[in-house]
């Protein structure tokens, strides 16, 4: 319940802040976003399955985003479309979390 | 190390809210500022188009009232009369007066049916290279003054394309392309091999194509006709 509620107050802070992103780092940022919804999404799967610890899943949540940038900036110096690359593993990985999650909840 | 994660998630769940909202709506500006560019232009490209028209007007009316001091001036003597006269004269050849006449209004037209191939899909429209045809036919078969759209050619108007738009006088055309020929001879023109050609396309692939003799009326050229460079050898 918890987390549905710090989802709902970090949405009306930017709603109501509406902090602008720079053009170049829009990208960045969307990937970053990516990478913490991943992150949050095994946060909330381990919790249920009872082996959460919140040291791991700080770093896990840092270091996924650092990483997601890291990979498009290099994609861009590179003139690879690594961005696509990042999307496919961690949407799988986004996929394979729910599952779980769902699996937990539901006992699917 | 099993400790309660609501608190932590909870704050990870805000900064990934916070994120998200941020991520979405910056996304949504970048499409934003994609956009107007492409609008900015057509508005550019419709303004100047107006600008143009309205030149074209401006300069019409202008060259309307030369031509009515001048007839005013001519009045006064014999010698200014017969300059008049001639000026009259070279005005008609050049093409910078209107003209009215019995002649020939020649309509082309794309094709309404649709081709099979895509190599086919050339033989269902006008080409720049039909306009040509068609205005070289009506000039031999006796044309005085032609006009196409209502854009009237002369000594160095060009009927060129560009991409898929026929240009007359570096305006674009669209269809269907009114060919109007004054003094054109119907039975001429309907001898002609770009007619006769014409005549079996139309059946063919469904080529607009009419010819109507009648009175028809051509404008006056709106472009400059002045000659800078060339002299007499």
């Amino acid at each position: 319940m918890l987390p549905l509620v710090g989802l709902a107050i970090g949405a009306l802070v930017a709603v109501l802040l509406q902090p602008t992103v720079p053009q170049d780092l829009s990208r960045y940022v969307a990937m970053a976003v990516v990478a913490a919804l991943d992150a949050t999404l095994g946060g909330v799967r381990s919790s249920l399955e009872r082996t959460f610890n919140d040291r791991i899943f700080v770093i896990s949540f840092v270091s996924n985003a650092l990483v997601a940038i890291a990979l498009v900036w290099l994609g861009d110096q590179l003139s690879v479309d690594l961005v696509t690359a990042v999307v496919v593993v961690l949407g799988i990985r986004i996929f394979q979390n729910v599952a779980a999650i769902r699996r937990r909840l539901v006992g699917g | 190390m099993h400790r309660r994660p609501s608190l932590v998630l909870a704050a990870a769940c805000a900064l990934l809210g916070f994120a998200l909202v941020t991520a979405a709506a910056s996304a949504g500006d970048a499409r934003r500022a994609a956009q107007p560019r492409k609008s900015e232009l057509i508005d550019l490209i419709q303004r100047r188009r107006s600008l143009v028209a309205e030149q074209d007007e401006a300069l019409h009316l202008l060259r309307g009232e030369v031509a009515s001091a001048r007839r005013q001036l001519s009045r006064r003597s014999e010698l200014d009369r017969d300059a008049a006269d001639a000026t009259t004269a070279l005005a008609m050849q050049a093409g910078t007066v209107a003209l009215e006449g019995k002649g020939l209004a020649v309509t082309l037209n794309d094709s309404a049916r649709k081709a099979t191939t895509e190599e086919d899909a050339g033989a269902f429209r006008i080409h720049d290279s039909d306009l040509q045809l068609v205005v070289n036919a009506l000039f031999a078969a006796g044309a005085e003054a032609v006009a196409i759209n209502d854009s009237r050619l002369v000594a160095t108007t060009p009927i060129r394309a560009a991409g898929d738009t026929i240009v007359v006088n570096f305006r674009p055309l669209s269809p269907p392309y009114k060919v109007s020929a004054i003094g054109a001879d119907r039975k001429a023109f309907a001898d002609s091999e770009i007619a006769r050609r014409f005549d079996r396309w139309r059946g063919l692939f469904g080529l607009g194509f009419s010819v109507r003799q009648r009175e028809v009326a051509v404008p006056a050229y709106a472009g400059r006709v002045a000659i800078t460079s060339a002299r007499p050898s």
